[in-house]
């Protein structure tokens, strides 16, 4: 009993953080080693970018997509890049190497963890503004332009641009 | 019918001479890749395996998601295998990359891309410091990291402005002509390297890195210092100014003290001694008119000469040190001073002086003058009577010290031998000596008490000096009836030596036994010569002196010492006397 009213009490408390402080929700607090993110992708990388043979075509990397995202939108962006990945580009990619699906792996299941953490905070339809709603169409258009092997391929070669993202967002909302 | 296989004909041939088209097979390079510094972008690849004079390299450059694919005419001559895209790649680190793709061309052919192995983006950018200036200061190596500040980046791109956060630097230092065995990491561009006590040469290089970002970075270039000893440092400057001053200090300190204290401080009178004159032993007196007088003495003075002083004998004892067995005789009377000069006291005394006095002087040749104190009494000045019960007849010659008191204890001066077996005739054979009493014949039977009355001082009396003189002013009608003061005259021959004079302080220290007076036969006129040559002291001894056996062998004191009365004695350099006296007893002793 004491142990459910503990949980009780710290979920109550965590809604109403996230409910009186608005400008902290938007900017998602996400408590994730994003270096251990970025050490996993460099080590993929080259037999990620390699592959991809558009080279001119992306999927992230728009002109200014994800720089025109603001501050309250990047939350709710953030959340459904995440699905993005989850759902289509580490479900569609085909890795015969081991050593690159593990670090593919890797990748995946720090993204689970950000997605968790995302859902404490975040209502389950965010309100999109104009620009976050382009932004995020565009990703899945272009993703729907290309090939499912080749779209996979690249938007794992753009996992970089993504984690940047990321993390810029991350040190904006917590100057440490 | 051939103009209709024209058309296809045509359309054939543009399309195997259209871009991308080889006119045969030519290899592409086998690879791409970026090399990054910051704001210094080379892209390379491989060459093909059999390429001719004629083949180069076509490099094509895209934003990544901007703008399509631009050539670089730069890139690609002759048979370079590398270019640098750094003009074409400034925006680096505000993008999310480039793309680059490298082909083959030899001539009219031309080979497929070869696309860079990855995208260039700020991730692949390698981390290289400008420098590293070093400074030694008080055994701290002082290392202060030059960022890169390349020419060609963007106004406001700068290596800070890029990586705000997370720089770090790993410093390496080895010492010539080692290796570098060990590093440490800082989070600044301003470091310190200890370097306790040591000398000689020591270089450092640095690489940086950012701690939230998988960059590499590779070493800069050793920078050297030389270490020396530096003794004028600022913390050896302190200590040593510091120990000066806590040594000055003290000794400034003395000597204002030292100083301070010689001008205020006076010597207190009575250490305040009149130097002597060396010739004041054989100087005419102090007062000039007074140098050939004879001075009388006074009745009244020659009364308080106990009878039995006379008698006894006189044996010296050591000022400091010494105890002597027997008591000491001493003068009642603390002062004894010779009278005026108008008095003729030797005259007087030969022409009819008290009973009792002339008794005491003509009995006294050995003994002196004196008061009749009891030993008892103190010697400071050293010379101290015998008890007249003691020594009755023996009465020793004795000189009372000016300021000397007759009471006290008994001090390490002239102590007359107690000598129990005092005989006037004894006292009579000594008598001549005037001044000088020693022991006689019988000294040498009694050891002990000779010895011990050798031990010292002799004390010298005006009295017995008076009778010796005036016995023989009587024999030879000398001046001293005239009045004059009396002289105190020996007539031991000069060249045997005179008896040592009494000290300053009236003592006049005797030998052992084994010295012996010169022979008693002195010729009167020797009297009026010693006299002469002595006018002042005037002290003479002649006549018998006593026993034959008695003698002064060895010259008992400087010529110039002569024992005198009171306070001429006074006047005496004791040291004069007492000097070779005391070696000589230091000697026995």
């Amino acid at each position: 009993m004491k142990a459910q009213c503990a949980s009780l009490w710290l979920l109550g408390t965590t809604l109403v953080l996230c409910s009186v402080h608005t400008p902290a929700l938007r900017r998602c607090p996400l408590f994730v080693d994003m270096h251990h993110l970025e050490e996993s992708f460099q080590e993929i990388k080259r037999a990620v970018q390699t592959k991809d043979t558009l080279q001119i075509i992306t999927t992230l990397s728009t002109v200014e997509i994800l720089r025109s995202i603001k501050p309250t939108d990047v939350c709710c962006v953030t959340k459904n890049l995440l699905e993005f990945y989850m759902d289509r580009v580490f479900k569609d990619h085909q890795e015969l190497k081991p050593q690159i699906l593990r670090k593919i792996s890797s990748i995946a299941n720090s993204f689970l963890y950000m997605q968790k953490t995302l859902r404490q905070c975040v209502h389950r339809r965010c309100h999109y503004s104009e620009e976050a709603t382009h932004a995020t169409r565009t990703v899945h258009d272009n993703y729907d332009l290309l090939e499912i092997p080749s779209a996979a391929i690249k938007s794992l070669g753009e996992l970089d641009v993504f984690l940047a993202w990321i993390d810029r967002n991350r040190r904006e909302a917590d100057p440490v | 019918m051939l103009p209709h296989l024209l058309v296809p004909l045509a359309a054939l041939l543009s399309l195997r001479l259209g871009p991308g088209t080889h006119g045969s097979e030519l290899p592409k390079p086998p690879e791409a890749w970026f090399e990054a510094e910051f704001f210094h972008h080379i892209l390379c690849w491989l060459p093909i395996s059999n390429q001719s004079k004629s083949t180069y390299y076509e490099v094509q450059l895209a934003w990544y998601g901007r703008s399509p694919w631009e050539s670089l005419p730069n890139c690609g001559q002759a048979l370079e295998l590398c270019c640098d895209v750094t003009m074409y790649t400034l925006h680096l680190y505000r993008s999310n990359g480039y793309r680059a793709k490298v082909r083959t061309v030899d001539g009219s052919r031309y080979s497929n891309w070869t696309f860079a192995n990855t995208r260039l983006s700020v991730d692949d950018v390698t981390l290289k410091v400008d420098s590293v200036k070093l400074e030694m200061h008080e055994g701290f190596i002082f290392g202060m990291i030059q960022l890169p500040r390349p020419q060609v980046a963007p106004p406001g791109d700068t290596y800070e402005s890029i990586f705000t956060n997370f720089r770090q630097y790993e410093i390496a230092i080895r010492k010539v002509p080692g290796s570098f065995k060990s590093s440490r990491m800082v989070d600044h561009e301003n470091f310190t390297f200890p370097i306790p006590g040591e000398v000689g040469k020591f270089c450092v290089k640095v690489k940086p890195s950012i701690s939230s970002r998988t960059n590499k970075g590779i070493w800069s270039e050793e920078q050297c210092i030389t270490l020396t000893k530096q003794y004028f440092t600022v913390t050896n400057l302190s200590i040593f100014f510091t120990l000066i001053l806590l040594l000055c200090g003290p000794l400034a300190y003395c000597l204002v003290l030292h100083l301070y204290v010689r001008r205020r401080g006076t010597l207190p009178a009575v250490l305040v001694f009149e130097k002597p004159s060396p010739s004041i032993l054989i100087s005419k007196p102090p007062y000039p008119e007074m140098q050939d007088a004879i001075q009388p003495l006074h009745e009244e003075t020659f009364l308080k000469v106990s009878p039995e002083l006379r008698h006894s004998d006189l044996h010296g004892s050591m000022n400091i040190g010494f105890s002597s067995a027997k008591p000491s005789l001493q003068m009642e009377e603390p002062q004894f001073l010779l009278p005026a000069p108008h008095t003729q006291a030797c005259g007087a005394l030969g022409k009819g002086e008290p009973p009792d006095l002339q008794v005491s002087c003509s009995d006294g040749g050995s003994s002196g003058s004196g008061s009749s104190g009891s030993c008892s009494s103190s010697t400071d000045s050293g010379i101290c009577l015998q008890e007249p019960g003691l020594n009755p007849g023996s009465g020793p010659l004795w000189e009372q010290k000016v300021g000397s008191t007759s009471q006290g204890q008994d001090d390490s001066g002239i102590s007359l031998v107690q000598n129990s077996e005092g005989q006037p005739g004894r006292t009579q054979n000594s008598s001549p000596l005037g001044h000088i009493s020693l022991l006689g014949p019988e000294a040498p039977a009694e050891e002990d008490p000779a010895t011990a009355a050798f031990q010292g001082y002799l004390k010298q009396t005006r009295c017995t000096e008076e009778k010796t003189t005036i016995a023989a002013c009587l024999e030879e009608e000398t001046p001293l009836t005239d009045g004059l003061w009396p002289q105190f005259r020996t007539c031991l021959d000069p060249e045997a030596g005179w008896p040592p004079p009494g000290l300053a302080k009236g003592y006049l220290k005797q030998d052992p036994p084994e010295i012996t007076l010169a022979p008693s036969g002195v010729p009167p006129g020797q009297c009026n010569q010693m006299t002469e040559e002595w006018p002042l002291l005037g002290l003479t001894i002649c006549g018998d002196l006593g026993p034959s056996d008695w003698s002064f062998t060895h010259d008992l004191a400087p010529q110039d010492g002569v024992a005198a009365p009171g306070g001429l004695l006074g006047s005496f350099d004791s040291d004069l006397v007492t000097q070779p006296q005391i070696s000589s007893l230091y000697s026995s002793e």
